[in-house]
């Protein structure tokens, strides 16, 4: 799941519009991930974290701007394309497929070509990092609680192969030991070198996680920079940390 | 009694083949939410492959089941590509429309080509008499294909990557997306296996009755009725709605004119409707 160049650029989205219908939401979003750190999006509720993403990963066609994905020019193809390509996403609410047992949303995550060639490599690490689905592999997601869910959503998102994991809302409606026990997951698949964009309304969460992080607003980019920094401005601590 | 009673097991084995043309209905909708209108066209076209296959090879018409199910599968593909592909995700009434013009396109070229009057498929299986009651060899073949047709169904979508990549998609297609799943593609397949089903009943159906082209209407009615008992969007539904059908009309036979059979059916549906508006047999949602 590394990326071979370290810090090379592998995720570039430029100027991004987009919208529904004729209402536009995002207008001129910017962001870059470099490959094998972890950077985060943040912004208030409404700002247009999830049109961003769903911009990015084809859900929504973008009304302007370009992604570009490993040197390629992706912002047309449709969100299968993408995900065969390794951006993948974990959908904000997990999406699991509720009547399907573990090892069946599993699979589906391996769908794609390049993911099914590693098959066999890519469940064991997942089992390996979630050992309580190993458990339940035979049991219906449907039946899971809110957080074994996330857990197997980032696990199906882990057997797409990732070069680029979005998670979008890791911690939403979650009870704060279970959000620990994820960020724990997160810092180790980070050390991996996992390439890793989160999407966070935990803003004190998500500073405290990345590398690099961007403040949106109103469907602008509002301001960007290292994580620490970021913490330390004082427009930001007013806006999103309460200080 | 024991004739009630044979009357009955004959309806049995009928229902089992209403079961499957109501698999092919149910099981594109519930993967798609399309409500296909010329489910009972696709039938009378299944019925047709079958009498110009028999009458052009000379093979049995059990023989040409296969070749009926690659025939409506491939149907089914070019269906969904020229019509329904169009109408997927939009409002039921578009695809209501779509679905129903196209009915009455197939209706009336086959009309066209074939007329309306009545065909039959010759076929002779020794039938299994018990005491003074015998059983058509016809309709015992016709239930064990059904049956076996329906295991086949379940298999393939509980055991097989493309069968799990349909369920993936009739849950939640956004996230079959983001899986990777060419869900368009997977509609595609889902809607070609679910016209396979309806032709292959209707095949099937050519083997116990004389058809004409307009017999469609009565079995998509049946198929209606079959799906509504067994739970829209559950194939295993479908065939218990299907042998529950075939039950009641066997019960009904030796009482009532057979003009009353869709009265009674119809009855039947409005009552599941009213007391079972999920079905009679949605526990058992695969």
């Amino acid at each position: 799941m590394t990326e071979g160049a370290n810090g090379a650029l592998l995720l570039d989205v430029e100027e991004l519009e987009a919208g529904y219908d004729d209402v536009q939401i995002l207008w001129g979003i910017s962001l870059k991930v470099k490959a094998g750190t972890m950077t985060t999006l943040v912004g208030a509720n409404g700002a247009g974290k999830t049109t961003t993403l769903r911009a990015i990963t084809g859900a929504i066609r973008p009304m302007g701007g370009r992604v570009t994905f490993g040197g390629e020019d992706v912002t047309r193809l449709s969100t299968h394309a993408k995900a065969a390509r390794g951006l993948v996403l974990v959908p904000e609410g997990r999406q699991l497929y509720p009547d399907m047992t573990v090892e069946e949303n599993l699979e589906m995550g391996a769908y794609a070509a390049r993911a099914r060639k590693r098959y066999d490599d890519h469940l064991e690490k997942v089992y390996a990092l979630f050992p309580r689905l190993k458990e339940r592999r035979r049991q219906r997601a449907g039946t899971f609680s809110g957080g074994e869910q996330q857990m197997l959503a980032i696990a199906r998102g882990l057997m797409s192969d990732p070069r680029i994991l979005i998670i979008d809302e890791l911690s939403l409606g979650l009870a704060p030991v279970v959000v620990q026990q994820l960020v724990v997951t997160l810092k180790s698949l980070k050390e991996e070198g996992t390439t890793i964009l989160l999407v966070e309304q935990n803003v004190h969460l998500a500073l405290a996680l990345s590398d690099y992080t961007y403040v949106i607003a109103e469907g602008h980019s509002f301001t960007e920079g290292p994580s620490s920094e970021v913490a330390a401005k004082p427009e930001v601590r007013q806006a999103y940390l309460g200080l | 009694m024991i004739g009630i009673l044979a009357s009955v097991v004959d309806g049995v084995l009928v229902g089992a083949v209403y079961g499957l043309a109501a698999m092919g209905l149910t099981l594109i909708w519930g993967v798609m939410n399309v409500i296909n209108l010329s489910h009972g066209a696709i039938i009378v076209l299944g019925m047709f492959v079958v009498y110009f296959l028999t009458g052009a090879t000379g093979v049995s018409a059990y023989v040409g089941i296969p070749v009926v199910v690659v025939v409506g599968f491939v149907a089914g593909i070019i269906i969904y590509w020229m019509s329904v592909n169009r109408v997927i995700g939009r409002p039921i009434l578009m695809s209501l429309l779509a679905t129903f013009s196209l009915n009455m396109i197939i209706i009336g070229l086959a009309t066209a080509a074939w007329t309306t009057s009545p065909y039959n498929v010759p076929v002779s299986l020794p039938g299994i008499t018990v005491q003074n009651y015998t059983f058509t060899g016809t309709h015992i073949m016709a239930a064990i294909i059904a049956g076996a047709i329906a295991g086949i169904l379940y298999l393939f979508l509980h055991y097989t990557r493309p069968g799990k990549a349909i369920r993936a998609v009739a849950s939640n297609r956004d996230a079959a997306e983001l899986n990777g799943i060419p869900t368009r593609q997977v509609l595609a397949m889902a809607f070609g296996l679910g016209v396979a089903l309806a032709c292959v009943s209707g095949a099937l159906i050519a083997t116990l009755f004389p058809f004409t082209v307009l017999s469609g209407g009565a079995y998509q009615l049946k198929s209606f009725v079959v799906t509504v008992l067994g739970g829209l969007g559950n194939p295993a539904g479908a065939l218990l709605g299907g042998i529950a059908l075939g039950m009641v009309e066997g019960l009904a036979t030796p009482f009532t004119p057979v003009s009353w059979t869709p009265i009674i059916e119809f009855g039947l549906f409005v009552l599941t409707l009213i007391a079972f508006p999920r079905g009679i047999f949605a526990f058992t949602k695969a």
